[in-house]
């Protein structure tokens, strides 16, 4: 990982002369973090730290590319073992299997092309294809490649050969594409390395067991690849666990750079239920790429969720998107609740109404994803912030009655709406999700009442 | 170079649970991060327990219904069919007493639990309703009657652990202590507990559960939090056994009942199954030793990678 | 160190229900007691205070300027109640503050109202969408804060850089993190930048007796690092501010020092 602004700041000279243009040490760091600046404009910096910013630039897990201009697809990169830490960078990719004598390769294709589900304002689908070597036979794979490009042109790849030849005949058909080659282990590491150099792709490396891929991730760097990924053929669900923690490990905690690689993982399972298990500990546990032997849109859609939400950043806090939301079958007559968009306070109040029984309009607002005190000292869940999100939601069309409740926390601005949403009129919730039911039960019995 | 394997040093450990009177489960007691065999002990498996109603449940999706209709008016049948499925103990829950369902009384419970206890020599989790002044009100009466079983009994929460611990103590039953969704909360809820001499080795933690999609991430982190402070961090207060109360959770989302098969979803059986198991099987990853789930098939699913994790340990 | 009272605060229900009021006593009686505690400066924190904020800052000036001979730190999001303060403000007692800018551009108003007025401004380190996650963030958004202010012709000694504590009750892991951010803070510049916290956040939503305790060590650990400035309630650190002060030799040690 390249060098934060501050460790490049620690090997600087801190005197503060002020040749670089700057006025100190630390404002120029930043700068040369952020690429704004370069080190040799610090005349005092050391040959240490230029060689140390050249090596930085590799991280502890490299980061791969691959695929085509316009499907450009990122592995590896990851800087921390657990999701709490830091937010894991580069979604794990999905790919398909696809055998080269498969004789309907063209549905197969089109199960990738026809993945995608919308999720949470994300697209999101099977990003690559692994064209599997099945037939051990040249032409074959030349014809299967042939068919792949013709209907998915654009389709990142990933090339499962059993030899260079085969290696060579693809990439030389491959134009625009950077796509993976596997197929490399200790009888075959030279000769596929020279390919892999020689076409500049990444390599996968496979060997049982962590130990015996150092060897070959070792000798395919000597041989001028770079860009390496590591399969080390678990077949278990502990072996995947144990080899995936050991990799990790090895290249956060002790910097070990033979083992600095993102990691192949191929699922297996005597179904689709147990295959989506095996995929499901995969993107927990540290795998980059996930090789599927069959899609299934149910498959396919828990999968995306939970890559999804491990990927999600732990440090914003998750925000739902503004709008209003539905709580059971609400109608013109239902209770309209307004707070804000903190996904812990969505939860809770969406999960406390459920738990009424009674159904309910649910106004989610903008706040950066703020708890409602803090929303509102901050001026995101003020008076006049409320009143333009409620004439903007389309809600009155929605109700044949005009009352609005607000968290108890904001009592405060029931006057200040009421001055703006003309015609309104404000109720005070409760300040705690938990006094939700019990407050709505009143609420529309009082109103029957009324 | 020669790759020495890396392992974490552990300076604390989770305590065993042992629960039932007749038949008896034991879960928890490992001394190392979730089925890292080789760096710490794992005396047990984790538990699955499964769920069962008190009363007709009102929320039960289509699937469930599939499973379960036949016998869900009766509490006892509904166990026995549990057992069949390969139940190794159950999680048997109040809903009758919630005041947004029938709003029963603690004399009724108490009389359904003794016929339960009769027929029933499963391990069993009691739960109340997560209404907190009925459940304070109910399980210490549940407690008592279930004297001498050996129960775990749940929830306590910050507004009612008073009651609800000095029963299950009482009783001499394990306790669920659930917080929502925060590692501090979790920490402060055992140190109120267990001040009140309640004893630390018979608590387990909720950190409060979420389903795939709904919150997950929160509950994932949450527990991973909570193991490495036991576990690595050694904080005595946040090594307790934990629960993922999965099916709950589960079983009310979208994605769980959505019927339109043609959609991008897919078929419901399936999907509704994966939902419930993806999600048990990555709280297990993420550190819970038990689990309180539902459908039967689900069940075999996660038994199975259990089974798959398991088979490393011996090499 | 620059200490702010902070005790005028619209969270405060009695300060709340006297702005409302328009009572000037509770907010001279407090106003007063800062001031002999030993604050330098007092804040009045009015709130988002859409509707009159303008009349409501105007007066809070006037009123607490009538009870103490010192500067106003002006707290508000309402830029209109914000000028209202700076306009009537008596800068003969010192120049007022304002609290606050960030990197959103919804808040570079008061970069202008700086630079119109020749305040001093407190720059919160935050920019839209979320909290910083540590102090290098921090950092970088400084940088950026800096090279707004200088767009706007405000001197570098005039900026107060706030790193914005956090509650140690849901994010113990931030604490450091400012802390580590103040003492980056001073190196951005030379001279150094100055720095401020808002300090009482750090014990927002723990027990009541737990917040001086809380408070006080945190301020230690902050006044080490270089902190030029605090928002405090004075009466709660005015032993730690002397004690730290002792200890780091910036006063000479005297077995009364405390009484002083
Ligand atoms: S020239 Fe180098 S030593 Fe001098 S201030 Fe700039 S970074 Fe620091």
């Amino acid at each position: 990982m390249a060098l934060t602004g501050i460790e490049i700041f620690k090997l600087l000279p801190k005197t503060n002369c002020k040749k670089c243009g700057f006025p100190t040490c630390l404002a120029f760091a930043m700068k040369v973090a952020q690429g704004q600046a370069k080190i040799e404009d610090c005349p005092e910096a050391s040959e240490e730290i230029k060689s140390k910013l050249r090596d930085a630039a590799t991280p502890p897990i490299i980061e791969v590319q691959f695929g085509t201009d316009s499907m450009k697809l990122k592995i590896g990169g990851q800087n921390v073992l657990f999701r709490h830490e830091k937010k894991f960078l580069n979604p794990t990719v999905l790919a398909l299997e696809v055998a080269d004598d498969d004789s309907e390769i063209e549905t197969r294709i089109d199960e990738v092309l026809n993945s995608s589900i919308e999720r949470v304002g994300e697209t999101l689908r099977i990003e690559a294809i692994y064209l599997k070597n099945r037939s051990a036979d040249i032409s074959k794979y030349r014809d299967a490649l042939e068919r792949i490009l013709k209907k998915a042109p654009q389709i990142p790849l990933i090339l499962g050969v059993s030899s260079s030849d085969i290696a060579i005949d693809s990439l030389s058909i491959l134009k625009g594409h950077r796509p993976i080659l596997h197929g490399a282990t200790a009888e075959n590491i030279e000769e596929m390395a020279k390919v892999a150099a020689k076409f500049n792709v990444p390599l996968v490396v496979s060997a049982k067991g962590v130990e015996a891929v150092i060897p070959l991730t070792e000798k395919a760097k000597a041989l001028g690849v770079g860009d390496l990924i590591i399969n080390a053929e678990p077949k278990s669900i502990g072996e995947l666990l144990r080899d995936n923690t050991f990799i990790a490990r090895g290249a956060l905690k002790k910097q070990i750079r033979s083992v600095g690689y993102p990691i192949i993982t191929f699922a297996w399972g005597k179904d689709d239920f147990y295959e989506t298990i095996v995929s499901t500990v995969g993107i927990l546990k540290y795998s980059s790429i996930l090789v599927l032997k069959r899609t299934l849109p149910w498959k396919n859609l828990a999968l995306f969720t939970i890559r999804q939400n491990i990927y999600s950043d732990p440090q914003v806090p998750m925000q739902v998107k503004q709008g209003i939301y539905r709580v059971g079958e609400p109608d013109d007559k239902s209770p309209f609740i307004v707070t804000t968009n903190f996904a812990l306070t969505y939860f809770l109040v969406k999960g406390e109404i459920e738990n009424s029984k009674i159904p309910v309009w649910l106004g989610i607002m903008d706040c950066d994803g703020l708890s409602v005190l803090t929303a509102w000292a901050a001026g995101k869940f003020s008076a006049s912030k409320i009143a333009q999100f409620v004439k903007e939601s389309g809600i009155e069309e929605k109700l044949n009655h005009r009352e609005l409740i607000i968290p108890g926390y904001v009592a405060m601005l029931k006057a200040s709406i009421e001055d703006k949403l003309s015609g309104w009129k404000v109720v005070i919730g409760t300040k705690e999700a938990s006094g939700i039911p019990a407050f709505l039960r009143n609420y529309v019995r009082s109103k029957n009442d009324r | 170079m020669k790759f020495s394997i890396i392992k974490e040093s552990y300076t604390g450990s989770v305590p065993e649970i042992t629960f039932g009177k007749n038949r008896k489960v034991s879960f928890g007691g490992e001394k190392s991060l979730p089925f890292l065999f080789f760096e710490g002990e794992h005396p047990h498996k984790p538990l699955i327990s499964f769920e069962v109603q008190d009363s007709p449940p009102q929320d039960y999706p289509k699937e469930l219904a599939k499973v379960y209709s036949s016998v869900w008016d009766d509490p006892v049948r509904w166990a026995k069919l549990c057992e069949s499925f390969g139940a190794e103990a159950i999680a048997l829950r109040l809903m009758s007493i919630h005041p947004d369902t029938t709003d029963a009384k603690a004399e009724d419970v108490a009389d359904k639990l003794k016929k339960f206890l009769n027929e029933i020599d499963l391990p069993l989790i009691i739960l109340g309703c997560n209404h907190t002044e009925k459940d304070a009100e109910v399980l210490p009466i549940v407690s008592d009657v279930a004297r001498g079983f050996n129960c775990i009994i749940g929830k306590a929460q910050e507004g009612n652990y008073k009651t609800i611990a000095a029963s299950a103590m009482a009783g001499g039953h394990s306790l669920i202590a659930m917080s929502e969704l925060d590692v501090n909360l979790a920490k402060q809820l055992n140190i109120l507990i267990t001040q009140m001499g309640f004893p630390a080795n018979k608590l387990i933690i909720d950190p409060m559960c979420s389903a795939l999609g709904y919150g997950f991430e929160y509950t994932y982190s949450v527990m991973e939090r909570i193991r490495i402070a036991g576990l690595i961090q050694g904080d005595p207060m946040l090594s307790s056994p934990m629960v993922a109360d999965v099916g709950f959770y589960v079983w009310k989302t979208k994605e769980t009942q959505a019927e339109d098969e043609n959609s991008q979803w897919g078929s419901l059986h399936e999907r509704g199954i994966i939902w419930e198991a993806v999600t048990a099987c990555s709280f297990l990853l993420s550190g819970a030793e038990l689990l309180i789930m539902r459908h039967p098939e689900a069940v075999n699913l996660v038994k199975y990678f259990i089974e798959d994790l398991i088979s490393t340990k011996e090499k | 160190m620059l200490i702010i009272g902070e005790r005028l605060s619209v969270i405060s229900k009695v300060v709340r229900e006297a702005m409302e009021k328009r009572d000037a006593e509770p907010i001279k009686r407090i106003a007063i007691e800062q001031w002999k505690a030993g604050a330098h400066m007092i804040e009045a924190n009015i709130g988002p205070a859409e509707d009159i904020g303008d009349e409501i800052m105007e007066w809070m000036v006037r009123t607490i300027q009538e009870a103490v001979p010192l500067p106003v730190s002006l707290d508000t999001t309402n830029p209109l109640a914000m000028e209202a303060g700076l306009k009537v403000h008596n800068n003969e007692f010192g120049k007022p503050l304002i609290n606050s800018t960030s990197f959103d551009p919804e808040r570079f108003i008061f970069l202008e109202l700086a630079a119109k007025y020749n305040a001093p401004v407190i720059a919160l380190t935050v920019g839209k969408g979320g909290l910083p996650r540590d102090a290098e963030e921090r950092v970088e958004i400084a940088l950026k804060l800096l090279e707004k202010a200088q767009e706007y012709g405000i001197s570098l000694e005039d900026i107060y850089l706030d790193p914005l504590v956090l509650q140690i009750a849901t994010s113990q892991s931030q604490a450091m993190e400012v802390v580590k951010a103040v003492r980056l803070f001073r190196e951005l510049n030379d001279p150094p930048m100055k720095t401020i916290v808002g300090l009482s956040n750090l014990s927002n939503g723990c027990p009541k007796h737990l917040r001086p305790i809380l408070n006080k060590h945190f301020l230690t650990l902050l006044m080490y690092e270089g902190l030029s400035a605090a928002i405090v309630n004075p009466e709660e650190v005015r032993e730690t501010i002397k004690t730290v002060n002792v200890l780091t030799g910036k006063t000479l040690y005297a077995h009364s020092y405390l009484e002083i």
